[in-house]
């Protein structure tokens, strides 16, 4: 069945495969293109450098026209991720807009982690301490990473 | 413009939210409407005005004009307590997922209440709207309907501008059937693929917009020419209608971007949250359901080369300016954007086939009388 966000969501894939962008991946589960995903690696050089998170992407028929549904897999402590993996992010919300493809979502992404919106805390804990206690919030961010590893083996 | 004080800032879009549950949430973005004189909005259903959303987005609360309501009033005070809002991180705050599917659920219902582009009523059918409203407009519908005849009005998500203007200009292009302008645009729109390319757009994005508007204009003149019943059904699709309106939104952006010396005074003169074109394109041109502003027009007639009429219907009493109108009644005020290669020019191309009606937060489409 070729719909026109099935359509969309093969070019995106095309495009993630021909152009990667640096250290995000993803791809649709073999039987449903709909549903994909993805790792987004931690940034060098930052606390969150060497982690591998997990990620699911939902789309509908209304993509590209509608944002997917993203949450991360892995757990994470962040300021803009709620802790059931939801991702606060405005392009993902009321900034969304038909131009992002998957390679710009999964690297919009991959920035907020170093980048965090403290205005619109998801994680409250992450967000004071983030903005409290910035050695204790990087310690908190390499405990992740270090789970991030963990959790590779065990869904996957 | 209350979209502009309303809007939550860029990222705080979650905490924007009204935790008081989804009849209070609706009533909240209800007050948040722009002042539009009508008759309540229960009786009305046809011209309830849509959240944001028919894309996409997770609209803030707020954030844009939702129904046509009468009461100005409140559109200050819900300005007001936006602010108080954003900073609000009780733990009662709803996830996004809830968020979504809230704001599903009142697009699914604005969906139902009024198609992305309605069917060609007389101008009596404005008149009604306000007969129990402001005398301001109806003397201004009275001089309005000397000039014209007819509306269309257009779903209020956001894409109005977007919307109204492009089934206006093909609508024009159909019955008219005029090749010339057709091969023109087609030609312009060819122009556009590489210099969408070139602002950093991909192919992916856009190619099958703009293949569907290309069909449609390149099957006039040819034995199976797209008649209006069929625009009025592509134009009503969500598939077709929200390609085209992302595609119109793209060329507005590319051109903001071409030309920001000439556009960056204007844009950074208004918008304070906008500190460069950049990041207006981002801000408030390219996510779908951001209203358009006087920037976008400016910006969409030049890349299409295609000049609009916007006459603007308001409380304002402005019979010295210029305008449709006498002296004496209330006249209404119009604005032409032409773009500047046409501004000298004489001859057809000149003159604005597509009329728009500006009610504060919402365009929809003008008929004018043939005598006219």
């Amino acid at each position: 069945m070729s719909t026109p966000s099935r359509k969309r969501l093969m070019r995106d894939f095309k495009r993630l495969q021909s152009d990667p962008p640096q250290g995000v991946n993803g791809s649709p589960n073999p039987d449903n293109i709909m549903q994909w995903n993805a790792v987004i690696f931690g940034p060098d050089d930052t606390p969150w450098d060497g982690g591998t998170f997990k990620l699911t992407l939902t789309f509908t028929e209304e993509y590209p026209n509608k944002a997917p549904v993203v949450k991360f897999k892995s757990h994470m402590f962040h300021p803009n991720i709620y802790n059931d993996g939801g991702i606060c992010l405005d392009i993902l919300q009321n900034q969304w807009s038909p131009i992002y493809d998957v390679s710009a979502i999964l690297t919009s992404i991959q920035s907020l982690l170093c980048d965090p919106n403290p205005n619109s805390p998801a994680n409250s804990e992450a967000a004071r301490l983030y903005g409290e206690n910035r050695r204790e919030y990087n310690r908190k961010v390499k405990e992740i990473v270090e789970e991030s590893w963990k959790d590779d083996g065990e869904d996957s | 413009m209350a979209w502009r004080e309303q809007s939550p800032e860029r990222g705080s879009q979650v905490s924007s939210w009204n935790p008081g549950g989804p009849a209070s949430h609706r009533e909240s973005t209800l007050d948040a409407a722009e002042s539009r004189p009508a008759v309540s909005v229960g009786e009305r259903e046809d011209f309830v005005d849509a959240p944001k959303t028919s894309v996409s987005s997770i609209s803030g609360a707020g954030e844009e004009s939702l129904t046509s309501r009468p009461h100005t009033e409140h559109t200050v005070e819900n300005a007001e307590q936006n602010p108080n809002l954003n900073t609000d991180s009780t733990p009662a705050r709803p996830t996004d997922d809830q968020i979504l599917a809230q704001e599903n659920s009142i697009r699914e219902a604005v969906a139902e209440s009024s198609p992305f582009v309605g069917d060609k009523e007389p101008l009596a059918a404005l008149r009604k709207e306000y007969e129990d409203g402001s005398a301001v407009f109806l003397q201004k519908i009275s001089t309005l309907e000397e000039k014209y005849q007819a509306i269309r009005r257009t779903r209020g998500d956001g894409n109005c501008f977007f919307r109204a203007f492009i089934f206006a200009y093909m609508e024009d292009l159909v019955q008219s059937n005029s090749l010339q302008e057709r091969n023109r645009v087609v030609t312009c729109m060819r122009q556009w693929k590489p210099r969408l390319i070139a602002a950093g757009y991909q192919e992916l994005v856009f190619e099958d917009a703009q293949e569907m508007i290309m069909d449609q204009l390149n099957s006039l003149g040819t034995a199976d020419p797209v008649m209006l019943p069929a625009l009025e059904t592509n134009m009503r699709d969500a598939g077709v209608s929200q390609m085209v309106v992302m595609y119109l939104r793209l060329l507005t952006s590319a051109e903001l971007g071409q030309r920001q010396e000439f556009f960056s005074p204007f844009i950074l003169g208004m918008f304070d949250d906008c500190p460069s074109v950049d990041h207006f394109r981002q801000r408030y041109v390219e996510p779908m359901g951001e209203e358009s502003d006087h920037v976008h027009i400016v910006a969409l007639t030049d890349a299409l080369q295609v000049p609009i009429r916007i006459v603007y219907l308001d409380q304002s009493l402005g019979a010295a300016m210029a305008g449709v109108g006498h002296a004496e009644g209330a006249a209404v005020n119009h604005h032409d954007f032409v773009p500047e290669a046409l501004q000298n020019a004489t001859g057809p191309n000149a003159i604005p086939k597509v009329h728009l009606l500006y009610r504060p937060g919402h365009y929809d489409i003008l008929y004018p009388s043939k005598s006219a």
